[in-house]
């Protein structure tokens, strides 16, 4: 297959992902109980008034028209307006979304950036104590839930040691240099969170792709060879076992974003993910819909970017 | 991959992350015009403060004055908005006719005086010294022109539902307006008055439909503060304006009121405790409040409740409809130990009337709370008919909601439950998500609902939303023609004492029908650092020391 094929049809299935993700969550969120004039309104809310603010949200026509109106908008990159603010959504997501790229992408960097290294490491040492403790920390790290390792630092760090601000993403009134240190300082909790949770599977996925890797015959005949072990190790074994951690961030993306949804609840973090917790509560279809648009085309490029570039370093991936 | 060609590519990425986060909010000139303000939208507009009159002003500080919230701003439009939040900052902008005292009664905010010329037309007389942020008069034009565009376009918010009998308003004066009523409603006036904000004719008229007017920018306000800037989900600032005729000496205190936002009430306690904010807007959980009674540099104001915590029992249901099954059930709630044990004794008894002691005018001491007594119960079911099994169990099931967001409701609906189980009676709990549980509530989808309704102000007007057929809130389905009348002959009657035993008469006729079980008024606390001090209390969580006169008095004690 020409990397031409290949990589048009990478693109046609996220396309077709993107459109599966469009339509479930059309539908599902109209499976939602209660009504969102009901949400939006006041419980005094006169039988007279809802008819009205659900003629006012489109709600009063058939499914297949709302569907049918919600795509039409979408094709011309038209994402509605906000049923509880009454602005449109692209402006409620475009004031949100730079945080939650600043939060899950310092997350992502930091995570592989540790988890990769001491992957590596504990394969070296199998059976040493370094080994044993990033088995347990990937362990621990995957059982971790993220309000409690949340609420867990900000009473140390925030309330105990004072160290850092409880909330936000910045301290008000903080400009220039100082508004970056704020922003830097205001990150690092929530970003510690998520690293602690997606800390796990980078771990236990690195080590053991490592030791794969250090079991083969070409490290053996490198080693044979007379190559110092530490070339072989980060020059031969991690370059073949880093293909698996690859395709893992991809696949981590998804748990990525939902983990920082509960951890922008938490820490009051102004990111997409306490919007969508907002707009449930406010029952906001269209700021439902054009969030997980948004997140769900976030991850199918992610996830195309990765196989696009798996199959660039491993060819035989684009002949399957 | 190298070595060395990887840090740089990690350094690179980080700085990339940070680019696209955008800019530092540039610091703010000194004296721009508070009406030049911009909405800032996250890092990348730029989300500093913008600068309103902050510069010093006589009898003002150069303090700000932080404060805690649980969530953002939906709706910046006041005619709009229905939640907290959009209430405590849009107040701040747009002023009401009319407040209240401690006690209920309505009292001059806006409007000086306000009455009735006749049974179906009444008037507010307005103050001549409010001016908006631009610079404009307020006058009766903006107060007609606001209570008829909301009966043309409906809005969602609260106003609309208290124009049932409202036909027109007319600016008779610079200071007058005048309301004309379709019938009599001695009630209109004041919830008008009340719960309405004044909104600027010459901005939002331009806007079109005032129920699809977002109002999220250049805000143009009447009230001590002007919002300047709004950096979503995290915060939002607003400085003070020049003159504010509320608070002595016209100039608010506080230079800026920046409300910011955070999950829950435990996060605001931790940010109190932190030096983080100086004030929790939230009342506080039952439990939280003896702890920060005894914390070192908060103070803890007590906040008379204005509404009440209940279960209605549906009477559509055949059994419920039994007079005797929903004395029975009302006998089974032990509610001294509600008080004292959920609510840490925060709580007072309305003796299970819907009018509350705090409504002091209006409140009928006679009436006493159902008494706790499971063999009372048993003997009403046993006289009724009712025959229980071996176990002691009567043939009776029901099906309690209440809302899973509602912390309070959530631990007291389970003495309730072994309350009845010891009549013989059994009751199912079913905590709901809020909009599960608002939708079930609205499709009378019940047989017991528990909840609560936070401000019930005027006793004639709740009356018929509450107990009236087809009444917004009538969660019993109750339809007795004496409660009907003697509520809508209440709503009349502009005589005080005839409205005042009318009212009585109705809530008795409640009482002793058990058409409602009004178990508690909640007493709340609000938390504060001890660096501030001069605050106004209010009744209830909307306006407790979160109303503008009050915040616009504060002052540090440094």
């Amino acid at each position: 297959m020409s990397l031409f094929t290949f990589v048009l049809r990478k693109i046609g299935r996220a396309l077709l992902t993107i459109f599966f993700a469009v339509t479930v969550t059309f539908l599902l969120l109209r499976l939602l109980p209660g009504d969102p004039a009901q949400a939006v309104a006041n419980p005094n809310m006169t039988a007279e008034m809802r008819a009205t603010l659900l003629t006012q949200y489109g709600l009063d026509q058939s499914l297949l028209t709302q569907y049918g109106k919600y795509l039409w908008q979408l094709l011309h990159g038209n994402l509605g307006v906000s049923f509880a603010q009454g602005v449109p959504v692209t402006t409620v997501l475009m004031e949100r979304l730079p945080w939650t790229l600043l939060l899950t992408g310092s997350a992502l960097i930091l995570t592989a950036l540790i988890g990769i290294p001491l992957g590596v490491l504990a394969a070296s040492r199998r059976g040493g104590w370094l080994d044993r403790a990033v088995q347990i920390l990937g362990v621990i790290g995957q059982s971790l839930f993220v309000p409690s390792v949340g609420i867990l630092l900000l009473y140390v760090f925030g309330l105990k040691l004072g160290w850092f601000s409880i909330g936000g993403a910045y301290a008000d009134g903080t400009y220039g240099a100082q508004w970056y240190l704020s922003v830097l300082s205001h990150l690092v909790l929530p970003c510690l969170s998520l690293v602690l949770i997606q800390l796990g599977p980078y771990l236990l996925m690195m080590r053991s792709s490592m030791i794969d890797a250090l079991g083969e015959d070409y490290c053996t005949l490198a080693r044979a060879n007379g190559l110092p072990y530490r070339r072989v190790l980060w020059r031969h074994a991690l370059r073949n076992a880093l293909l698996p951690t690859i395709t893992l961030i991809g696949l981590q993306l998804g748990f990525l974003v939902g983990g920082a949804v509960l951890t922008e609840t938490v820490y009051a973090y102004p990111g997409i993910g306490r919007g969508i917790y907002e707009a449930v509560t406010q029952l906001d279809f269209p700021v439902l819909q054009g969030a997980f648009v948004l997140l769900a085309a976030t991850v199918v490029v992610a996830n195309m970017i990765t196989d696009l570039a798996y199959g660039l370093l491993d060819p035989r991936v684009k002949n399957r | 991959m190298r070595r060395r060609t990887v840090i740089p590519l990690i350094g690179s990425a980080l700085i990339a992350v940070l680019t696209l986060a955008g800019c530092a909010p540039s610091k703010p000139a000194a004296a721009a015009d508070s009406s030049t303000a911009a909405q800032g939208s996250g890092p990348t507009a730029g989300s500093g403060p913008a600068a309103g009159s902050s510069s010093p002003v006589a009898g003002g500080s150069a303090d700000t004055l932080t404060i805690a919230t649980t969530s953002d701003v939906v709706n910046y439009n006041p005619l709009v908005g229905n939640s907290r939040t959009d209430y405590w900052i849009t107040n701040l902008m747009y002023p009401h006719l009319l407040s209240i005292d401690a006690a209920g009664n309505k009292e001059p905010s806006l409007a000086t005086k306000w009455g009735y010329t006749d049974p179906k037309t009444g008037f507010y007389d307005i103050r001549s010294d409010f001016t908006w942020s631009d610079g404009t008069p307020l006058t009766a034009d903006d107060v007609a022109y606001t209570l008829n565009a909301v009966k043309k376009d409906k809005p969602a918010g609260t106003l609309y539902g208290q124009l049932t009998n409202f036909v027109k308003a007319t600016a008779v004066s610079p200071t007058r307006v005048e309301v004309a009523l379709s019938e009599p409603d001695s009630t209109v006036i004041a919830e008008i008055g009340f719960w309405g904000n004044i909104v600027p004719e010459h901005i939002f008229s331009k806007a079109g439909s005032v129920a699809t007017f977002a109002n999220d920018k250049d805000w143009v306000g009447a009230g001590p503060y002007t919002l300047t800037s709004v950096a979503k989900g995290q915060s939002y600032t607003m400085k003070r304006v020049d003159s504010y005729p509320l608070v002595d000496g016209g100039t608010p205190r506080p230079a800026a009121i920046v409300y910011r936002v955070y999950p829950d009430v435990n996060t605001e306690i931790l940010a109190l405790r932190n030096g983080d904010v100086d004030m929790i807007a939230n009342a506080l959980p039952p439990t939280q409040v003896k702890t920060l009674q005894g914390t070192e540099g908060i103070k803890v104001e007590e906040v008379p409740g204005l509404g009440y915590a209940h279960m209605t029992y549906n009477m559509k249901q055949k059994d419920l409809a039994k007079l005797p099954v929903r004395q029975a059930l009302a006998a089974t709630v032990d509610y001294d130990a509600i008080r004292n044990v959920v609510l840490q004794g925060q709580a007072v008894s309305t003796g299970s009337s819907p009018i509350m002691p705090v409504l002091k005018d209006w409140y009928d001491p006679s009436l006493k709370e159902y008494a706790y007594d499971p063999d009372q119960a048993r003997k009403l079911l046993t006289d009724a008919g009712y025959t229980s099994d071996s176990n002691g169990q009567f043939p009776l099931k029901f099906r309690l909601i209440y809302s899973l967001q509602d912390a309070v409701t959530s631990q007291w609906v389970n003495l309730v439950k072994d309350g009845a189980a010891k009549a013989g009676i059994t009751i199912d709990l079913q905590g709901l998500e809020r909009n599960t549980y608002l939708a079930k509530t609205n499709e009378g989808d019940f047989d017991i609902y528990a909840g609560n309704f936070a401000i019930m102000d005027d006793p004639a007007t709740n009356m018929a939303l509450t107990y009236l057929p087809g009444g917004a809130i009538n969660y019993s389905y109750v339809d007795d023609p004496k409660l009907n009348e003697l509520i809508s002959k209440s709503r009349t009657t502009t005589d005080r004492a005839e409205q005042k035993t009318l009212l009585r008469q109705a809530a008795k006729l409640v009482h002793d029908n058990v058409y409602d079980n009004i178990m508690y008024t909640q007493n709340l606390y609000v938390a504060f650092s001890d660096k501030w001090s001069g605050f106004i209390v209010k009744p209830s969580e909307l306006l407790s020391i979160v109303d503008p006169v009050s915040l616009a008095a504060a002052t540090t004690t440094g």
